[in-house]
């Protein structure tokens, strides 16, 4: 911009030293941080709230991703067990076994005899006392088996419906169904997982911003000043981008604790309900990706909250 | 680098009160002057366009060659920087020692911190409170305060001060002290202007007086050569 006699600038730019940026960042980051400390309680309030918001639908999405790994565990292809009534003759589970090993619809077809079914059960739940008191084996012998490739849904439910129907057999257990569903609740944990990340995730922006908000009234008269003696908007914003960004990533460090926490506490029982169904379960936790992408995620969400608050505000702040 | 030019300059507020009218006036670099009259004269308001804390609803205000009232607002601070303010009231920030409240300026323009201490402590040198660079603002004297905000004003050694009833809670010594130190800016190249309603001290100060009256110039007088 030329003045009126035709010279240059008449207010220059003053000289930064190299580097001056990264130096007033580390300045203003640590002051910040030094702030959020001496504010314990209630950058603690902060950092519980916008944890809670990205604890559920981390927790949804650990859930979702535990499921999806569940159902691909199974290849994709359906298996059906054949129980038989108890006290039958291994034998005669045996010559079931073989007759559906001829069937075409059958891949493969393989004897549970009562022992290994009650080594199995035994495995997944502490009832060893319990069965001593019995006395007896009260599980029945069955037969297991894969069902082969490009078999119809019309097919398979034609052979269950024909063995439901044979002498000796109990009950037929279609795996295929339980993984149908798991599916489908799969399918809708992620699809509730992503809406409350959306709405959670507004909220710990929100949540934020009004914390912010407050840092900034309280800070009014010193923006007041430093605007008077020549702060740009970025100088005067940059302490409170920073706030917003030690409360994101706190409240991601709080969330990443909370699911750690609830993963622990829901270990035991998960596996003892999926060894139920002759599934071992390997939880997938949070590992150190989806921390680093909680608190990345939190952090962006602190400092959007910070812009939303700092953007009007500050731009009218001026000594009146 | 200092000279001001007002041309046919007005600012009427939303309630249709007018603070100035038609004011012109020029300011030389390097010189000084009172603006005075009672309250309410429009004295404020003519610091506030200065510092382009308000823009003028007419006319032009020139400052080195460039008309303020049309500088985009990203560049407003880079002007700034090279302006010193000082106001009846202080502005100093209560959390922070008087040498940080000082440093304040030199902040904003990231300055090394040794630069930064130097010039700071330099500037308190220049208002006689060296000594007390580790109290807080309200350890201090009225006066004292004052003197902080003064070496405020000048830590960033700038083209033009501007100052708002500065000896406002002062006792006529101080007050005179004060005074004395603006005089001394002058001499270091800064044009400086400083709104006062304190007659008897304005006239003893042997500078250019300027009277303000329902936002019109009804005085403009020179001192005597």
């Amino acid at each position: 911009m030329r003045n009126e006699r035709g010279s240059r600038d008449p207010w220059p730019p003053v000289q930064r030293p190299r580097f001056a940026w990264i130096r007033d960042h580390w300045r203003v980051g640590r002051d910040c941080f030094a702030i959020a400390c001496r504010r314990l309680w209630s950058s603690l309030l902060v950092w519980l709230l916008v944890g809670i918001s990205l604890a559920l639908p981390t927790a949804l999405y650990i859930l979702q991703r535990n499921l999806a790994a569940v159902a691909s565990q199974w290849d994709g292809r359906p298996s059906f067990t054949v129980y038989l009534q108890t006290g039958t003759d291994v034998g005669v589970a045996r010559v079931l076994a073989a007759r559906l090993g001829a069937e075409t619809e059958v891949e493969r077809a393989w004897v549970i005899t009562p022992e290994q079914a009650l080594e199995d059960f035994g495995e997944g739940l502490a009832i060893a006392d319990a069965l001593e008191v019995l006395g007896e084996n009260p599980l029945p012998a069955s037969v297991r088996a894969t069902v082969a490739d490009g078999v119809g849904e019309a097919e398979l439910q034609a052979l269950v419906d024909g063995l439901r129907n044979a002498e000796q057999v109990d009950e037929v257990a279609m795996e295929r169904a339980w993984l149908e569903r798991m599916g489908a609740i799969s399918a809708l944990v992620g699809r509730v997982g992503w809406i409350l990340a959306g709405i959670f995730g507004l909220g710990a922006a929100l949540v934020t911003a009004s914390s912010v908000r407050l840092v900034i009234e309280s800070r009014l008269e010193e923006l007041r000043v430093q605007k008077l003696v020549g702060g740009t908007n970025a100088f005067v914003r940059r302490p409170f981008l920073y706030f917003g960004l030690f409360y994101g990533v706190g409240g991601g460090v709080v969330a990443a604790m909370l699911v750690s926490g609830l993963l622990i506490a829901l270990e035991a029982p998960l596996e003892r309900l999926f060894s139920s169904y002759h599934e071992r379960l390997a939880i997938h936790g949070m590992g150190a990706p989806l921390v680093g992408v909680l608190l990345g995620v939190g952090g962006l969400l602190g400092v959007c909250g910070a812009l939303i608050a700092s953007g009007r505000r500050l731009r009218g702040v001026e000594l009146a | 680098m200092g000279s001001i030019a007002l041309h046919g300059v007005t600012q009427r507020f939303e309630n249709g009160q007018e603070a100035l009218r038609d004011v012109s006036l020029t300011f030389e670099e390097g010189s000084m002057a009172f603006l005075t009259g009672h309250s309410g004269a429009g004295k404020s308001t003519f610091l506030k366009l200065l510092l382009r804390l308000q823009v003028p609803t007419q006319g032009q205000i020139v400052v080195n060659g460039v008309n303020i009232c049309q500088l985009p607002r990203n560049r407003v601070p880079r002007y700034r920087q090279h302006l010193g303010a000082v106001f009846q009231d202080h502005h100093l920030l209560a959390d922070r020692t008087v040498i940080e409240n000082v440093a304040v300026p030199l902040l904003v323009t990231s300055m090394r911190k040794r630069d930064i201490a130097t010039r700071a402590r330099a500037a308190l040198s220049m208002v006689g409170l060296l000594s007390m660079e580790r109290l807080y603002p309200s350890h201090l004297s009225a006066g004292e305060q004052q003197r902080v905000g003064i070496a405020r004003a000048v830590v960033n050694r700038p083209n033009l001060i501007l100052a708002d009833e500065p000896t406002g809670n002062l006792d006529p010594g101080l007050s005179r002290d004060v005074m004395g130190l603006f005089v001394n800016f002058r001499r270091i190249g800064a044009t400086v202007i400083v709104a006062s309603h304190d007659h008897e001290l304005i006239e003893s100060m042997g500078v250019r007086v300027i009277e303000l009256d329902q936002g019109r110039v009804v005085r403009d007088e020179a001192p005597a050569a």
